[in-house]
């Protein structure tokens, strides 16, 4: 029904998924607004895609897919665009946006993924947030199934070591 | 021991996860209205597209129009200057041309027609 253009039955498939990719795209952006508009451009790229949707994972994962893809070329045009202001001598501002009056538990995930690196983040963000198996993510990223496994491994150990887990509360 | 220390490992295992999972735990996002604007995006694209070729095609021949008449205009007094015979073969099929120009041109609109109504 999607695949032939029907922007109602489209509108219910936002509606079913529009939470997740969001809150994906928060985790990832640390910005709402941009997030939101990440979001939004994702949902009209699905919309120009979905006849390439093949039908043999699951639809989530698939858009999923696309909201990274389209948080990277956002991020890429966003880094050409910082690199042009300062090639002006114009100071740039690459502080990331603070979300304000953030629960706790998003200071917590603050803290948690500032103690791994990008791909650690983004592969733990799939997982933890989205809750997609690892074959999925590896569908999503490119990257082989074994690998995806041995970097939320690692991430795992990063903040265990870190935080010192054993002598936690949770430990 | 050794078994004592593998419980210990998992135990750690699970204390992440169970650290991460809260971390990471948010409520669902409201709609709000995002869903709608997004669809009347898509709208509103659809209909861009739509009128795109036939726009397309009016501003073409608003532009060819003022040339084209200034060609044919500047080829009529070529036709006295070729003999009369070579001169009235296309006049001969003048009516055929015409008739094949404009079943054409309606083919053309029913297909553009129908297809706005499929996709409307």
């Amino acid at each position: 029904m999607v695949a032939s253009q029907d922007a109602k039955a489209f509108g219910e498939l936002i509606r079913r998924h529009q939470s997740q990719v969001r809150n994906f795209l928060r985790k990832l952006a640390r910005d709402e607004t941009l997030a939101d508009d990440l979001a939004q451009d994702c949902f009209l790229h699905v919309w120009d895609k979905i006849h390439t949707y093949s039908g043999s994972g699951s639809f989530i994962g698939w858009v999923l897919k696309v909201a990274y893809t389209t948080f990277l070329q956002s991020k890429r045009k966003s880094k050409r665009y910082h690199e042009i202001l300062e090639q002006a001598g114009h100071e740039t501002d690459r502080a990331p946006v603070a979300i304000q009056n953030a629960p706790e538990t998003e200071l917590d995930l603050d803290t948690l993924l500032a103690a791994l690196n990008e791909q650690e983040r983004v592969i733990m963000i799939f997982s933890y947030a989205c809750g997609l198996s690892h074959r999925e993510i590896s569908e999503a990223t490119d990257l082989p199934a074994g690998t995806v496994k041995s970097i939320i491994h690692r991430a795992k150990e990063r903040i265990r070591t870190q935080f010192e887990i054993e002598n936690h509360q949770y430990g | 021991m050794k078994s004592k220390i593998i419980n210990m490992a998992d135990k750690t295992s699970d204390a992440v996860d169970r650290l991460l999972a809260s971390a990471f735990d948010a409520p669902p996002i409201a709609d709000d209205g995002f869903s709608d604007g997004i669809i009347s995006k898509i709208r509103r694209r659809i209909w861009v597209n739509r009128l795109a070729l036939p726009v397309a095609i009016l501003v073409g021949v608003a532009f060819a129009l003022k040339p084209a008449l200034q060609l044919i205009n500047a080829l009529l007094p070529l036709l006295n200057v070729m003999p009369v015979e070579l001169a009235s073969v296309p006049m001969q099929f003048m009516p055929q041309i015409q008739l094949i120009v404009m079943g054409g041109m309606a083919f053309a609109a029913g297909i553009t027609l129908l297809k706005m109504l499929e996709e409307t």
